[in-house]
């Protein structure tokens, strides 16, 4: 996981960046916004070089987290991008050349990386009209995007270590990003079926043990789309 | 975005808008020279001299508002140009700042390749931006050209007007007209040339 920029501009929101490597592959998760592509890709460089990047993903369309498109697609030769197909003539506006996007249908899909797998599992209207998190079902890791995100200051602990004074740093976010209670109660019906250790969002501290159980309880009895 | 951008956008924009007035007043040229062949077919003999210079301002018009359509695309194909330049240079400048930021990381060096194919994808499209701009501008000092035959003719147009006779009136205006249209795109054009010049140097 990468995140935490301390040198970030101090007006854009700090997002978490995850990688899974493999044999042969190395997947970038949600790889983040143009300003913090060269932080980003130096940290990257501690344990990959450029040409052992392979896979992208992007969650959805937003800026925070995929506006870096253009320059990975400058820097990277034969790579893939997985993401919703929805999203594709939008996403394609930050610059989608040489990279191929690989368009995710609305049921999810499967990739295999070498002998494991990772699943895209649909979350669309969390917050995105189309948008998927990723389950590792070896790793036992969901990426969760926005689902678990909490606004806080650069230089939190990378768990949450007291979940009830936590939901207070993620109340708002859910209530006035997260925009269909339907949505979220499919997705939490389907999610519960997932073996799950870590829930990685993008912003904010990750969640572990049962404190993941905690958080499934606590966004399932949270009413959402409250600024209507 | 630097200064050379900056005047690289602006240029366009200036050519793009520039142009799009020669266009509208090569066809006021054109509607002013089939006006001219009314008048000077109703006039009969007093305006012999005049019908041929009639179809001669139709032409100029017609090939006026052509070449301004082909250098009009040429200045989107400039535009494109500069946005893809001002993008790989954005790529160049973030990809120097992972390098330096990734100074001791294990795998550091292999940004050097594509920092390194950047900066030629660079250097080509500066070449395509200063070809096209060479190609723009004697393409605008053809229509340059243009407009100044147009002038000439509006002289003898005047002086085919004086033999007219109850004509006479009429097909001054319609030589004022041109006159006044020439004056006009070679302003425009002149205007396109300076934006130009300013990134030949």
């Amino acid at each position: 996981m990468f995140g935490r920029d301390e040198s970030k501009p101090e007006n854009i929101i700090d997002s978490n960046q995850y990688m899974v490597r493999t044999a042969n592959r190395c997947v970038l998760f949600d790889p983040g916004g143009a300003e913090i592509f060269a932080p980003m890709m130096a940290a990257v460089l501690n344990y990959v070089s450029v040409e052992q990047i392979t896979d992208l993903f992007a969650s959805h369309q937003d800026p925070d987290v995929i506006s870096s498109l253009g320059l990975w697609d400058q820097a990277l030769t034969n790579a893939k991008l997985y993401a919703p197909a929805i999203w594709e003539g939008f996403i394609r506006h930050f610059g989608c050349e040489s990279i191929e996007y690989v368009a995710i249908p609305d049921n999810g899909a499967t990739i295999k990386l070498d002998s494991g797998e990772l699943q895209f599992i649909p979350a669309h209207y969390l917050h995105s009209s189309g948008n998927f998190h990723v389950y590792d079902p070896e790793a036992k890791i969901l990426m969760s995007g926005d689902v678990g995100a909490a606004l806080e200051p650069i230089g939190v602990p990378m768990f949450v270590d007291n979940f009830a004074a936590h939901t207070e740093k993620m109340r708002y976010f859910h209530q006035r990003w997260m925009p269909s209670n339907p949505a979220k109660k499919a997705w939490i019906d389907r999610v519960r079926k997932l073996e799950i250790d870590i829930l990685a969002p993008q912003h904010g501290r990750l969640f572990k043990g049962d404190d993941v159980k905690r958080f499934l309880d606590w966004f399932e009895a949270l009413p959402v789309g409250i600024a209507v | 975005m630097n200064n050379q951008t900056k005047t690289q956008f602006i240029a366009v924009a200036t050519i793009t808008s520039e142009l799009s007035a020669v266009v509208v007043i090569a066809k006021e040229i054109s509607l002013a020279a089939a006006n001219a062949k009314a008048i000077a077919f109703r006039a009969g003999d007093k305006a012999k001299g005049f019908q041929p210079i009639t179809d001669f301002i139709s032409d100029l018009a017609k090939e006026t508002i052509e070449r301004v359509t082909a250098i009009n695309e040429l200045a989107v194909v400039l535009y494109q140009v500069t946005v893809d330049e001002f993008k790989i240079a954005l790529s160049c400048g973030k990809f120097e700042e992972v390098i330096k930021n990734s100074d001791g990381a294990l795998y550091a060096d292999s940004m050097q390749k594509p920092l390194n194919n950047a900066k030629i994808l660079m250097h080509d499209y500066r070449r395509l931006f200063k070809r096209d701009v060479m190609l723009l501008l004697t393409q605008l000092e053809s229509v340059m050209h243009h407009a100044q035959t147009a002038r000439v003719i509006a002289t003898y147009s005047r002086i085919e007007a004086s033999q007219a006779g109850e004509y006479l009136q009429s097909l001054q205006a319609v030589a004022e007209s041109v006159d006044k249209a020439a004056q006009s795109i070679h302003g425009n054009v002149q205007r396109c040339i300076m934006a130009l010049s300013l990134l030949n140097k």
